[in-house]
């Protein structure tokens, strides 16, 4: 079934209350992060350099993915490597059965989200956990997160402390945000001393040293990691970067972009592990190498999850995450998911207005709008533009390249429209007229009177 | 010092033809006071864009090269909107780039302030300016407030020429419109949304008039005051140059 | 053919033309910091971070340490940092520093005995002269746990310790 994203927003703006609520969390939350670009002196430079240093290494990732398997495998890590999501989540699996593993603790990883982990997981018999404060109340709830960074940001105080007061035993009416989030300190702590597996994400990986690293505010995933015995890493292959240099670039450009701080509260970086204990990491394709492939979208891999595109996007704060029905919403979302299923996506690269914020925040300067444009002209030309849209847009084209045939129609609708009363103007006039008025209409066109000002021009 | 530019002609984009065409009048006298007589050959009304943006490049390609055709003789071609202009640079084929620049563009850049200046128009008004998308971020009209780099921006410097003129301080100084093209009526709850929004912020903060680089922002957010009963008229940036707000 | 192979030959065959690889080292500052301005602005970022920063001379760290120790309710993790990070606060702390990492995270209280001298400008700094390949487990801590989760309202201790005292000696 398709996404009809222009439905899902309209049922969000019902509550527009609530709607103005989230716009203004996210619009805060870029406002964080222009403060933390306009105090980088180097900021665009930055972002040159972590852009070129990206589409070096997706230029030749192949190479990359080699070398950090070797170095990793030389640092005692296991690695472990999955075409898509089942055999991502069979290998997971599969790691954990034979460890015996079946009380889990995770942190953020849209990855597995992407993959369908937990249930895959559930339903064999192994508890998931997830640790990040956003996605254990999403997950609690029996939603999916809404952003990529921010997972709850579509929900109220009160309606966290009713999701705590169901689960965690709070008291009811509970809404004050430090006692909700020392109430999860305490449940999920247990989950972290009772684990017998940890399972993240990563933000980077890093082919010269063989490791990579995890970047969290709440140290969810260094709990995880500490005390577990077994360590497992879902990471996508675009995930790779050259040299732990190369850190210094991305380090400094992610937190500000994401949530306006200089820097998450821990980097960790992970080379090996403990005697005693195992790390094992599973690189996983899943349409990454089609995208890569594809000239007018591969620079979409570039992508370090930030999520400030999102946090700009003027529809995306108007619509919430799960407007766009894809793991990965917002603009982002819009330019990589209609490369898994171009019908069922095809409305996410028309929600938006081409409005350029989201390009000119993306510190990996992914060139988002140019994206979603070409993403259209692929939806229209594989038929799932709506017959509705093509005959009209067909018919527009024909009637703006003839000149003569545009006046005289130009002419003839504002004749009509300035004599029909305002009722009846207001339902011609479509979607348009739901929420705006029609101008008045010009007796003459601008040609029309150039022509009687000035006599008929040719050229 | 006036610049002479041997031919220029001047592109009235389809919906400022019949729905604005005040705005085009505008520009062209305002043209004409700075000494230059642009022509408006008939040959070409639209861009392409607004079929282009709504996934059917290949048949806006055709009207894309009636317009590079309609233009091929001139040295520069003035075009009346930010997002028409960007179109034309983003996909036509190179000399129609080169000589396709966008209005205000035009009037900064070649003709020069101090030129401007001389029309002399005054306006005791509070302006709520507004930069259309394409011509903000696409064409480089002013500093987008998402970049680290000096400020600038070359419409309020334009209307800076202008005796008696104040700006209106927003709280979110670049925020699209909703617009968007057909997005306005394939999404027009959230267009409509983002206009209300849009417009709040202006008039929340004094804004008298509605100044902008495209008329087709104006005629949304024009659309939803009137639809509010907010009295805001909205303008190009032309139409204050020329005198016609005062 | 393996997952391996299958996915290896699938990039290879998609990958774009090549780029080149630019150098991560930013241009240096044109005027370098001297330490004290360095500190101050370590200092700053620290306490921006939610992080206690507690200034002291060599000799007197030992009484300073203990007098954090005996002040912290729920007991203090302490350990020595390797180096700073002025623009971000951040310290550089290896597992040989942590000794033990689920202790350093359990805690409520970790405190960090810095060298002033130890504080460098940035993240680019700090790479040049760190190795995180060799330990097994590093991590830069830029203050206290935090989430914004609940509707954005900051919380200080999140699931990691509540407090960072960051002792700087020298």
């Amino acid at each position: 079934m398709s996404v009809d994203h222009r439905k899902a927003a309209a049922a969000f703006l019902a509550d527009e209350t609530r709607a103005d609520w989230h716009d203004a969390a996210l619009w805060w939350v870029r406002t964080k992060r222009d403060v933390m670009a306009q105090s980088v002196p180097e900021w665009e430079a930055l972002r040159d350099t972590a852009s070129a240093i990206k589409e070096h290494t997706l230029s030749r990732l192949d190479e990359y993915l080699e070398r950090f398997e070797r170095n990793a495998i030389a640092n005692g890590i296991h690695v472990h490597w999955a075409r898509d999501a089942a055999e991502h989540n069979a290998i997971v699996h599969g790691i954990l059965a034979r460890a015996g593993a079946r009380r889990i603790v995770k942190s953020k990883s849209m990855l597995t989200e992407e993959c369908g982990l937990n249930p895959y997981l559930e339903a064999r018999g192994v508890e998931v956990v997830d640790t990040d404060l956003g996605e254990r109340i999403v997950q609690l709830r029996g939603e999916a997160p809404s952003h990529i960074v921010m997972p709850a940001i579509h929900l109220r105080k009160e309606e966290v402390g009713e999701t705590f007061h169901e689960h965690l035993d709070t008291p009811a009416g509970l809404a004050n945000p430090i006692a909700l989030a020392g109430a999860a300190r305490i449940h999920l702590r247990e989950k972290f001393l009772a684990a017998d597996a940890a399972l993240t994400g990563a933000n980077f990986a890093i082919a010269e040293s063989g490791g990579f690293v995890v970047c969290t505010n709440e140290g969810n995933a260094d709990l995880g990691m500490a005390i577990a015995p077994l360590h497992i890493a879902s990471i996508g292959i675009e995930k790779v970067i050259p040299r732990a240099a190369d850190l210094g670039v991305f380090l400094r450009l992610l937190a500000r972009s994401a949530t306006g701080q200089p820097v998450t509260v821990y980097s960790s970086h992970i080379h090996g592990a403990e005697p005693g204990r195992a790390v094992h990491v599973v690189l996983v394709d899943n349409g990454r190498s089609t995208q890569l492939g594809r000239e007018d979208f591969w620079r979409s891999l570039k992508c370090i999850r930030c999520g400030a595109c999102m946090n700009t996007c003027p529809i995306y704060r108007r619509s919430g995450g799960h407007s766009y029905g894809s793991t990965i919403p917002g603009p982002i979302g819009s330019v990589l998911t209609p490369g898994i299923d171009l019908e069922r996506y095809a409305s996410l690269p028309f929600a938006s207005t081409l409005c350029g914020s989201c390009t000119a925040v993306c510190p990996v300067k992914i060139d988002l709008d140019a994206q979603l444009y070409r993403w259209r002209q692929r939806v229209t030309s594989a038929g799932y533009g709506g017959r509705k849209k093509t005959v009209l847009a067909t018919a527009m084209a024909r009637v703006l390249e003839r000149p003569p045939l545009f006046a005289r129609g130009g002419a003839l609708a504002r004749r009509t429209l300035r004599v029909l009363p305002s009722r009846a103007r207001r339902a011609l006039s479509g979607a348009w007229g739901q929420s705006r008025d029609l101008p008045e209409m010009p007796r003459q066109s601008f040609r029309e009177w150039y022509r009687a000002e000035r006599g008929a021009h040719g050229s | 010092m006036i610049l002479l530019v041997p031919s220029v002609a001047l592109f009235v984009p389809c919906f400022v033809d019949q729905l604005n065409p005040r705005a085009a009048i505008a520009a062209l006298r305002v043209l004409e006071r700075l000494g230059i007589s642009a022509d408006v050959p008939d040959g070409a009304v639209c861009c392409g864009q607004p079929p282009a943006n709504a996934g059917y490049e290949h048949d806006a390609r055709r009207v894309l090269t009636r317009f590079a055709d309609t233009f091929s003789s001139y040295d520069r071609v003035v075009v009346l909107s930010g997002s028409c202009a960007m179109h034309v640079r983003s996909h036509a084929e190179e000399a129609t780039v080169a000589r396709t620049t966008e209005f205000c563009t035009f009037l900064y850049d070649e003709v020069g302030l101090d030129a401007v200046r001389t029309l002399g128009a005054t306006l005791e008004k509070r302006i709520g300016l507004h930069l259309g998308c394409h011509g903000l971020r696409g064409l480089g009209l002013a500093k987008p407030s998402e970049i680290h780099a000096p400020a600038f921006n070359k419409v309020r410097a334009l209307l800076e020429t202008v005796t008696g003129v104040t700006f209106a301080d927003l709280d979110r100084a670049d925020e699209c419109c909703g617009f968007g093209g057909t997005f306005a009526v394939t999404e027009p709850e959230i267009s409509s949304k983002m206009g209300r929004d849009r417009l709040r912020d202006y008039t929340s903060h004094g804004a008298e008039i509605i100044v902008s680089t495209d008329m087709s922002c104006m005629l949304h957010l024009g659309g939803i005051a009137r639809r509010q009963g907010v009295v805001v008229p909205t303008m190009h940036v032309a139409e204050i140059l020329a005198g016609s707000a005062a | 053919m393996s997952a391996r192979e299958s996915i290896l030959r699938a990039v290879r065959d998609a990958r774009p033309a090549v780029e080149a690889l630019p150098s991560a080292v930013m241009r240096p500052r044109e005027v370098a910091q001297s330490h004290h301005e360095l500190s101050a602005t370590f200092v700053a970022a620290a306490r921006s971070a939610g992080a206690d920063v507690v200034e002291t001379g060599a000799s007197e760290i030992g009484a300073v340490v203990q007098a954090i120790v005996a002040d912290a309710e729920l007991g203090a993790f302490i350990c020595d940092g390797v180096l700073g990070v002025a623009e971000n606060g951040a310290v550089w702390l290896p597992l040989s520093r942590l000794r033990d990492r689920a202790e350093a995270f359990l805690a409520d209280h970790v405190v960090i005995v810095l060298d002033r001298e130890a504080i460098v400008a940035d993240m680019h700094e700090a790479y040049a002269r760190i190795d995180p390949r060799a330990e097994v487990f590093g991590t830069f801590m830029a203050g206290p746990s935090k989430t914004a989760d609940v509707e954005q309202s900051l919380v200080i201790g999140a699931h990691g310790p509540r407090r960072v005292t960051v002792v700087l000696r020298g």
